[in-house]
């Protein structure tokens, strides 16, 4: 069987380990980030897949060819990467994830000297690089030398800590559940809620075990973590994605929330305190317009990715940001998704109201959202979007990350996945019945070009 | 010129160079399609690429479905010891053994402990020109293996060739050169095994070496002097990845390297006279000792994988190198200093003799050696000009030309680990052996000339 090819974009490259990423395109790849980077530290850090000790030394081998001393910091969650590529003074940083794709599959995460993903144009002049070919071998003595760095987790952890009310949450003793999906998380968020005074039940929490569910931590993918909180009458669910950027949360109820929640939640506890300009990509609720309206703020829109999302924030000075998935990301403490300053000002937020999670929940705006997903060509995408601009040109339309359309009170986006072949759809409305509509009105038009499965 | 040498059973080249990751992987790809993802034992020399070049070949073998054991900084007799040890189906030692600094290489080593013969280099190569790697199935694993019991067991293993007791007995004064290599880190075992401790010089592994790295009289400076001040009875040279070994004797008077395969031949017919395999390049002297046991010799190419494996057609109890690398048979799979040292040393102790008086019975020759830069193309061409620029000799063409007369020989060849032209003369007076090696060097001048080169 021929197996998939390598794909390469703006959040990696990305293939089968072995057989289409194989250890010399790793090392050429990293030969070319080195030189991109320049001389010096570049952090490399990994999540649980079982190539990733292949992948990592290839990429060594790479970075030390062109000069760059690799620091090893073992299995992390990619924000503690991005967070000590700073704390170091690094050249760059490279993680070994291919977060949510199949065990089989690994991936290359590339990030500049400020921890944040390359933007297009860096990455852009990168590729240049790979595919010219020829890197600035250095001799013997410039080589540059591995490091070993057991510091990265207790210096994320320690920060994101300090940036919250750290004794309201203490002496609130709080009992949480977490769900690690047995991801880099398993190596940090355990002790992180223990370090914030939390009683923890961790589940899936064996990073050598393969993943038991989806790593989305979608609302469908998280029937054990609710099954725990009910049985072990918990404060609260914490559902972590594999490489712990995106967070989920489920109440003490054992109600699974939905991923859109947690960062309309954060936003809100945020914005009371502290008002100001906010980003979000495209797809992600309505829900954040209507708390900066109440809390004040302004919200603005971006391509969906977080290179974008953070590129934007730099931009507008905005003090927080993230995606409807799940990711939230607070600057200050570190300019990408972290699921562990995500998890802190959720509790912060418990803490300072004195609520439950099903109460916070409840002072949200209700809306209603769906999400479809088609398998799509490249080529069948782009006639998808031409039909959808067809269609809605007389409609209020965003083009910036293929086509959305909005109305008062409600939107639909259609787009290309970053990470795989497939077009994604997302809907939201301010009743189900509406959003079921116009999700089922825009699919009845799309799903006769989509290829047989 | 490109630095790169992919030779019978070894890939060398100047990092940064030729010897960049993406070569060093495809190697390794290669390797590990060869063995069929089977676990592949490696170790690595002190030198400051050997990181660099430890983690291409990691990554080339798990992605070909090999488990790697990484014995972290380890000798090529130790890797070759632990492939059989461990029942591995093969190894790959990181090390520009006796080049220099800015060169790294890889050396394969077969399930035997064995380097890779002529015909097993070839489907190795097969298999690298044709890039037809093993890289559709399941990835492999690394792991560190840094068992002190291996080492341990290595050393009981070399002692069991010998009578470890007498040299305990005899409390006999070794000062060794470790020279910043990969043996430096067991010489408080192996003073462990001789029951006393060893005067240890550069034991301590750095990456960049203290002096160059070949074991001869030239470079024994620091040695010499170390054996004279501690009163040592026997000083040891010992190559960076513990395959070579040139000798000091009490007075504190480096010794040739040529002279250590002799005197291996010697010690060694103590116990059990047998045939001798020495390649076309080592001093007459392997023959006339050989002979007075009435012992065959037999000469092969030169190169280890060529000198091992007519040792193992011929049935050797001793087989080497004029450049010091000597293996003990049946022990060996690969030339190892620490063995032949561990011989040399219990000789002296049961026959209660310094090395000098050892030495005396070896017969006196004079020796010439010319490493010589040369473009790949006219050296080839200088070599197939010695038979016409020399008369009455007998020509060898066993590798490059060997031209040998009643008293005195000269051989010419191509180095396959370095782009040099090798030329090595013998004669039994000094002016004999000034007048070849002269004459020599006319012949390759002269051809520099004629093409335009700059002269040596």
């Amino acid at each position: 069987m021929k197996s998939p090819p390598l794909k390469i974009g703006v959040s990696g490259i990305r293939g089968i380990a072995g057989s289409a990423l194989t250890p010399q395109i790793v090392s050429s790849f990293a030969a070319a980030f080195g030189t991109w980077c320049g001389q010096g530290e570049v952090v490399l850090g990994s999540d649980t897949r079982p190539s990733r000790d292949m992948v990592c030394a290839a990429v060594e081998a790479g970075l030390i060819s062109v000069g760059c001393s690799p620091v090893r910091i073992g299995i992390v969650p990619v924000p503690t990467l991005q967070h000590h590529i700073r704390i170091r003074s690094a050249v760059g940083g490279v993680c070994v994830t291919a977060s949510h794709n199949p065990l089989e599959w690994n991936a290359l995460k590339l990030c500049g000297p400020e921890g944040v993903a390359l933007r297009p144009e860096q990455f852009a002049r990168l590729l240049d690089l790979y595919h010219q070919d020829v890197f600035p071998r250095v001799g013997f003595d410039h080589l540059g030398e591995v490091r070993i760095d057991g510091e990265a987790i207790d210096g994320h952890l320690a920060k994101v800590r300090s940036s919250v009310d750290l004794d309201r949450i203490v002496r609130r003793r709080f009992k949480v559940a977490v769900d690690c999906c047995n991801g880099a998380a398993a190596v940090a968020a355990p002790r992180f809620l223990e370090s914030l005074g939390c009683e923890v039940v961790a589940i899936h929490s064996d990073p050598y075990q393969p993943f038991p569910r989806n790593p989305e931590p979608l609302r469908q993918h998280l029937a054990e973590l609710c099954r725990t909180v009910r049985d072990r009458g918990v404060d609260a669910g914490f559902a972590l994605d594999a490489d712990a950027d995106r967070l989920a949360l489920v109440d003490e109820n054992g109600e699974a929330l939905g991923e859109e929640c947690t960062f309309a939640m954060v936003l809100r506890h945020v914005l009371a305190r502290d008002p100001g300009p906010v980003v979000v990509n495209l797809s992600t609720s309505r829900m954040s317009e209507l708390i900066a309206a109440e809390c004040g703020g302004f919200v603005h829109r971006t391509p969906v990715g977080e290179v974008h999302v953070v590129q934007r924030m730099i931009e507008v000075g905005a003090r927080i940001g993230g995606e409807g998935n799940g990711g939230v990301i607070v600057p200050a403490v570190n300019p990408c998704r972290d699921s562990f300053v995500a998890m802190a000002l959720v509790l912060e937020s418990m803490a300072r109201q004195e609520l439950p999670l099903s109460r916070l929940r409840e002072q949200l705006p209700r809306l209603h959202m769906l999400k479809e997903r088609i398998p799509a060509s490249p080529r069948t995408i782009a006639s998808f979007l031409a039909l959808m601009r067809r269609l809605y040109r007389n409609e209020t339309l965003d083009l910036s990350d293929g086509v959305k359309v909005s109305w008062p009170d409600r939107w639909i986006h259609v787009r290309s996945s970053l990470t795989e072949p497939i077009l994604r759809v997302v809907a939201e409305a301010d009743t189900p019945e509406k959003v079921r509509h116009l999700l089922d009105s825009v699919m009845d038009y799309l799903r006769p070009l989509a290829p047989p499965e | 010129m490109r630095e790169l040498k992919i030779g019978v059973s070894s890939v060398r080249g100047v990092v940064g160079q030729a010897f960049h990751p993406r070569l060093i992987i495809d190697f390794a790809c290669a390797f590990g399609t060869w063995v069929d993802g089977q676990p592949v034992v490696i170790g690595s020399d002190t030198r400051r690429s050997s990181p660099m070049v430890r983690s291409a070949v990691v990554s080339g073998l798990m992605a070909t479905g090999c488990r790697v054991l990484d014995l972290g900084v380890a000798s090529t007799p130790l890797v070759s010891f632990a492939i059989r040890e461990l029942g591995c189906a093969g190894g790959i030692c990181i090390t520009g053994g006796h080049n220099d600094s800015e060169w790294n290489a890889l050396k394969f080593v077969g399930a035997d402990g064995c380097l890779l013969n002529s015909a097993r280099s070839e489907e190795l190569f097969d298999i690298y020109h044709a890039r037809g790697f093993r890289l559709e199935g399941s990835i492999g694993a690394v792991t560190s293996f840094r068992e002190p019991g291996l080492v341990d067991a290595y050393l009981d293993y070399l002692f069991s060739s010998v009578d470890r007791d007498a040299i305990r007995r005899s409390r006999l004064k070794l000062a060794v050169d470790f020279c910043g290599g990969s043996l430096g880190p067991i010489a408080d075992r192996f003073s462990a095994g001789i029951g006393h401790p060893v005067l240890a010089v550069n034991a301590d592994p750095v990456p960049v070496f203290p002096h160059p790295p070949e074991p001869r009289p030239e470079h024994m400076g620091q040695l010499a002097r170390a054996v004279g001040d501690a009163g040592a009875d026997l000083g040891a040279a010992l190559n960076v990845d513990g395959d070579r070994l040139a000798l000091v004797d009490h007075r504190g008077q480096a010794r040739s390297e040529e002279l250590t395969l002799p005197l291996a031949v010697l010690c060694r017919f103590r116990r059990r006279p047998g045939p001798v395999v020495v390649n076309c390049s080592t001093a007459g002297s392997a023959e006339e000792m050989a002979a007075r046991w009435s012992q065959p010799v037999f000469r092969s190419p030169v190169g280890e994988s060529f000198v091992m494996e007519k040792a193992m057609e011929e049935g050797a109890v001793v087989a080497g190198e004029g450049s010091g690398g000597v293996a003990v048979l049946p022990w060996a799979a690969t030339f190892d200093a620490l063995q032949t040292l561990i011989l040399i040393a219990e000789t002296m102790a049961s026959e209660q003799a310094s090395l000098a008086d050892l030495l005396s019975t070896i017969p006196a020759r004079s020796m010439h050696k010319g490493a010589w830069r040369c473009p790949p193309n006219l050296a080839y061409r200088a070599v197939e000009q010695f038979p016409a620029a020399f008369s009455g000799a007998a020509v060898e063409a066993v590798d490059g030309v060997r031209l040998v007369w009643e008293d005195r020989w000269v051989h010419a060849r191509v180095s396959r680990t370095e782009p040099v032209l090798r030329v090595i003369v013998e004669g039994q007076s000094r002016e004999a052996a000034d007048e070849l090696f002269t004459r020599s060097r006319t012949v390759v001048e002269e051809l520099l000339k004629e093409s335009g080169e700059e002269s040596l």
